[in-house]
């Protein structure tokens, strides 16, 4: 019985907390439809979620693409495929890496300082007192987040697919001996705009996870500051975790 | 008779199976300043949060001008916010924004320029006793000097209902005599209706009109201040004494 109990316990938890979600996400869209859509504040959060995360995920681009021409090189030079490197990097930063590594990083960086401000602002009563100053909560905390979150990814992930194929490219040419035509050729030769594109929706979906999540934690938060710290840690786990078996789902129903 | 302005009838709430609001009736004329009072935890801020629509009632009903709000959709309970003021306890001011725009909030909202927003501000930042603050970061500010740039904030756009959440609460006795005078200047001047919760005696007796406690998630009784120092209800009593020993249950786990 008592385990029972707990079991029934732990699932209604589990249901409470995966419920929020959903219903964030429905009452956003209930609201997209009609202004106000504080066009000021999207711009001011795709500051936040862009420009500010550009440094680390350049960073985080720019190395990954490095490391994986290093390693694919030494595959391939087992079996004298070195010219295939090219390929391998340009195809598995747009298609996986890029998305991935960007909407972890940014989930780390901006879903955590989402569910923090928002949660603080609600357990310091910002949250209620937007309400009684006749502005919806939502429509101005929320949306703008949620927003440019979608809005923002797409654009980082092009310029860490960039930085990425650049990195691949330094390596190559300047460490490994590689002809830098031929690598050129190479890294476009067997890539479609499709796998561009497929990694671009991926970003913009990761981009609603981290902006949903993050902003659900913190809209929901309770509890004072260790409420508030428990939330940025929810946000940035949960958000981590979706991105991870989204990417599966997209890659194996979408872009086969 | 006059309708009331703010009508509670039967207003039930609970948490889990937690009972904060168990059928509270509460009736505010116009005009009239209404403080409740009660222990800690006690469902004081549940039965504000109720009638300002944070939280959904349980059962019951909030009629606003005989208009009733807790069947009302959200947009339309937005709208209808612009007539009300809330000081909160904590006072909640915007932390990302300068004292002015905090001021100024709701009119900013509703498409006031900028410039005539901030004199706006500045005159009811006047009239709260504070100069030279407009550009000033919330968190530069001392705790009374915040309390009154929220009271400044709760009575910009000209409300004709103010809640206050424990007004006087963390504040020094100087600054809390400053505030309870500031609150009956409002008062007198605007003709503003009011709902005040409190612990504290001192502010139930100078600023109500009538007072009525919540006891165990009911209100007891409305009454003056004259009523309540010859009433005989033990509760009520203790309560008023403030004495540790009585009737009343303390149940430390309420919060």
């Amino acid at each position: 019985m008592k385990i029972l109990q707990a079991l029934g316990a732990w699932a209604e938890a589990v249901f409470y907390a995966a419920g929020r979600y959903p219903h964030l996400l429905i009452e956003i869209l209930r609201r997209i439809k009609r202004p106000p859509w504080f066009p000021q504040l999207i711009l001011e959060q795709a500051e936040h979620v862009g420009v500010q995360s550009l440094p680390v995920v350049l960073l985080t681009a720019l190395f990954t693409g490095m490391v994986l021409a290093l390693q694919s090189y030494i595959g391939f030079h087992r079996f004298g495929a070195e010219n295939m490197v090219a390929t391998v990097v340009s195809l598995s930063m747009l298609r996986e890496l890029g998305p991935v590594l960007v909407g972890l990083m940014v989930a780390g960086r901006v879903g955590a300082s989402f569910a923090a401000e928002l949660g603080t602002m609600r357990v310091s009563e910002q949250i209620d007192a937007l309400w009684t100053l006749s502005t919806d909560p939502l429509r101005y905390l929320v949306m703008p987040r949620f927003i440019s979150a979608i809005i923002m990814l797409p654009l980082l992930v092009a310029l860490a697919d960039a930085i990425g194929i650049f990195g691949g490219y330094v390596i190559s040419v300047f460490m490994l001996g590689q002809n830098p035509h031929s690598y050129l050729e190479n890294s476009t030769l067997y890539v479609e705009l499709r796998d561009m594109y497929s990694g671009l929706f991926k970003a913009g979906c990761f981009g609603a996870i981290i902006g949903l999540v993050g902003c659900a934690e913190g809209f929901y938060c309770q509890g004072g500051a260790q409420g508030v710290g428990q939330a940025t840690t929810r946000a940035v786990v949960f958000s981590a975790m979706s991105i991870l078996v989204s990417d599966y789902l997209l890659t194996a129903w979408l872009f086969q | 008779m006059t309708t009331p302005k703010i009508q509670v009838q039967g207003l039930k709430k609970s948490f889990g199976d937690k009972k904060v609001l168990d059928g509270v009736d509460l009736d505010v004329l116009p005009g009239e300043s209404v403080v409740v009072i009660g222990l800690s935890g006690t469902g004081k801020s549940v039965l504000i949060k109720c009638i300002l629509g944070l939280l959904k009632p349980d059962a019951g009903h909030i009629l606003v001008d005989g208009e009733d709000w807790s069947t009302l959709a959200n947009d339309e309970q937005l709208l209808r916010m612009r007539r009300i003021g809330m000081l909160f306890q904590g006072a909640a001011l915007f932390d990302s924004m300068s004292v002015w725009k905090n001021v100024a909030f709701a009119l900013l909202q509703q498409g006031m320029g900028n410039k005539e927003a901030r004199t706006r501000a500045g005159e009811v930042l006047e009239l709260v006793g504070l100069h030279n603050v407009e550009d000033k970061m919330p968190a530069e500010l001392s705790g009374g000097m915040a309390k009154r740039v929220g009271l400044a904030r709760a009575i910009c756009h000209k409300p004709e209902i103010i809640f206050y959440d424990e007004p006087l609460t963390g504040l020094d006795p100087v600054m809390a005599d400053v505030i309870t005078r500031l609150m009956q200047r409002l008062h007198s001047e605007f003709n503003v209706t009011s709902l005040t919760i409190a612990h504290s005696m001192m502010l139930a007796r100078t600023f109500g009109n009538r007072i009525a406690m919540l006891y165990q998630g009911r209100n007891l009784k409305q009454m003056s201040p004259d009523e309540l120092d010859s009433c005989q209800d033990p509760i009520i009593r203790q309560f008023v004494e403030g004495r540790s020993e009585g009737p009343i249950h303390l149940q430390g786990n309420r919060t």
